[in-house]
């Protein structure tokens, strides 16, 4: 099933900025887990940034078949009945500063720091 | 015979400095970290009682965390991961050297995650919309998360564990640090302080509780100024505080710099009410004697007291009461000084960064100035005061700190130098 290129991009466009490297680099293929390093939690961060940008709301019982990029995309686009989205991307609220502007939480990466 | 133990590592996060280097230079120097609040973005200041705070200002953790740790936490969990970095390297303990089991980590923390905690908190009674409600909220405000990030930043799988008794907290924590390798559990604790909650509920609060300075909006240097006659409220302050205790053995064996010795603490309820101090001090004095009995020393070996010195108009003749009860003639002869009157009440950080203020005057031989005290309050007189940095042998230190819930600990530090002595107490 050929996905809608402009969720496609939002949606790598998102794993990109979390992840802090080149929306080119993220490919749909990937295992959120796997290969992008995404732990449960930063799963789950995802996916609340996920919601809020295609104003959707994804219960728990769907969660269990979303592990790669791809399974992201076309769960979204399956869920939006081929809608464009109704709003862009934003910078999920992270609990980093009293400032309105926060940066986006990176996902807890394998390597000790 | 229980084991001795000393302070080897400092950090802190604070108005005046980040960095123990810069915030003793400023502190010495009676610099104020006080200044006035601009706005809380979105909304202005203007409806605000009082409008001046001690901020810790263009802090961003990843200047200072190369990890993703400090993105996980809020403000104050970050200014706890910040100062327990610079008291670890300062202690020059290497962890991958240690048994990780046997470093502990011990937080004091009175507010803990409120500027996540607002926020989430105002938009689901705005917009009720509960599954907008971030999933970082519940780790993020629950009250141990700066225990448990430092323990995952540093990699210390000892006991972990959070004071929570206001501005007591990291006074608390303290104690608590020495108890815990006292009775032979860790070898080392992190014991740190942290809060930073000068956020619009918080600081609202405050100003109802009418516990805040208002009359120095426009002067806001002059604002926290303890003892003084003019003083009419406390200034929140934000920041955090690490030190680095160790077992005397563990300290020698890897042959570590010691500021001071850690030596004795107390902890007491007045079991009288939620925000005001019993007015005889009678509590506060039996807190101090108790911690010096501790220590296994007498009143009169004090040379040194870091006051809790909110700047509040009661809770500053109630010290300055109980001080007199306790070491009566030899009152005047103690130096005293108030690091709140430099960059206000940092709250549960409170006794943390006093903490350090009263190592460094042990290892330094030099206090740092109470700022404001321009007209002595007649009730708050005490001759060791100053409004200038003093300079003397400072053998022991006594650290007060009081908390709301009727709360109160004292901590006793002493000379390095002078271990092995025994005390006449």
């Amino acid at each position: 099933m050929a996905t809608d290129p402009t969720i496609s991009l939002k949606i790598r466009t998102a794993l990109a900025e979390y992840l802090k490297r080149d929306p080119d680099r993220i490919l749909v293929t990937q295992d959120l887990r796997d290969d992008l390093g995404l732990d449960s939690m930063a799963v789950i961060e995802l996916l609340y940034r996920i919601e809020e940008a295609f104003d959707l709301q994804i219960p728990d019982q769907d969660l269990v078949g979303l592990a790669t990029v791809g399974h992201v995309v076309i769960y979204v686009e399956k869920r939006l009945g081929k809608l464009t989205p109704v709003a862009p991307i934003k910078k999920s609220a992270t609990p980093l500063k009293a400032t309105k502007q926060s940066k986006p939480s990176k996902p807890k990466s394998k390597k000790k720091s | 015979m229980r084991a001795r133990v000393v302070v080897t590592g400092l950090g802190v996060v604070s108005p005046i400095g980040i960095g123990i280097s810069d915030f003793w230079k400023a502190a010495l120097a009676g610099q104020s970290g006080i200044s006035a609040i601009s706005s809380f973005d979105p909304f202005p200041i203007e409806g605000y009682r009082s409008k001046v705070a001690g901020q810790v200002r263009d802090f961003a953790v990843e200047r200072f965390i190369d990890s993703v740790h400090g993105e996980r936490v809020d403000r104050y969990a970050q200014f706890g991961l910040v100062a327990a970095k610079e008291a670890l390297a300062d202690s020059g303990l290497r962890m991958a050297k240690e048994n990780p089991h046997r470093i502990g980590v011990i937080v004091g923390a009175g507010m803990g995650g409120m500027v996540m905690g607002e926020r989430e908190i105002t938009q689901l009674y705005q917009q009720q919309k509960p599954h907008r409600v971030h999933p970082n909220f519940i780790p993020v405000i629950t009250l141990n998360s700066a225990s448990g990030i430092i323990a995952m930043a540093y990699g210390a799988k000892g006991p972990n564990l959070t004071i929570s008794t206001a501005c007591s907290s990291s006074a608390h924590a303290l104690g608590q640090a020495l108890h815990c390798i006292r009775e032979g559990r860790a070898d080392v604790v992190i014991a740190v302080g942290a809060d930073a909650s000068i956020t619009p509920l918080v600081f609202a609060g405050f100003c109802s509780l009418r516990a805040l300075s208002s009359k120095y909006n426009d002067n806001p240097e002059k604002a926290s100024r303890p003892f003084d006659r003019l003083r009419d409220g406390f200034v929140m302050g934000e920041g955090a505080g690490a030190l680095i205790l160790e077992s005397a053995a563990h300290a020698k064996k890897r042959k570590a710099r010691v500021y001071a010795e850690i030596a004795g603490y107390a902890a007491t309820s007045e079991a009288y009410h939620m925000v005001i101090p019993r007015e005889d001090g009678l509590e506060v004095a039996n807190t101090m004697k108790l911690a010096l009995a501790d220590a296994g020393l007498a009143p009169a070996q004090v040379d040194y007291i870091n006051a809790h010195a909110t700047s509040t108009t009661i809770g500053d003749a109630v010290e300055v009461k109980a001080i007199r009860q306790l070491f009566k003639s030899r009152a005047d002869k103690i130096t005293i000084s108030a690091t709140k009157s430099l960059i206000g009440h940092t709250l549960g950080a409170a006794g943390a960064i006093g903490g350090i203020a009263s190592v460094l005057a042990l290892y330094t031989g030099k206090i740092h100035p109470t700022a404001n005290y321009d007209d002595p309050d007649p009730a708050c007189a005490l001759a060791g005061l100053s409004r200038s940095a003093q300079e003397r042998r400072v053998k022991v230190a006594l650290l007060n700190a009081f908390g709301f819930g009727s709360n109160n600990a004292a901590v006793v530090f002493k000379q390095a130098a002078a271990e092995g002595r025994r005390s006449k107490g």
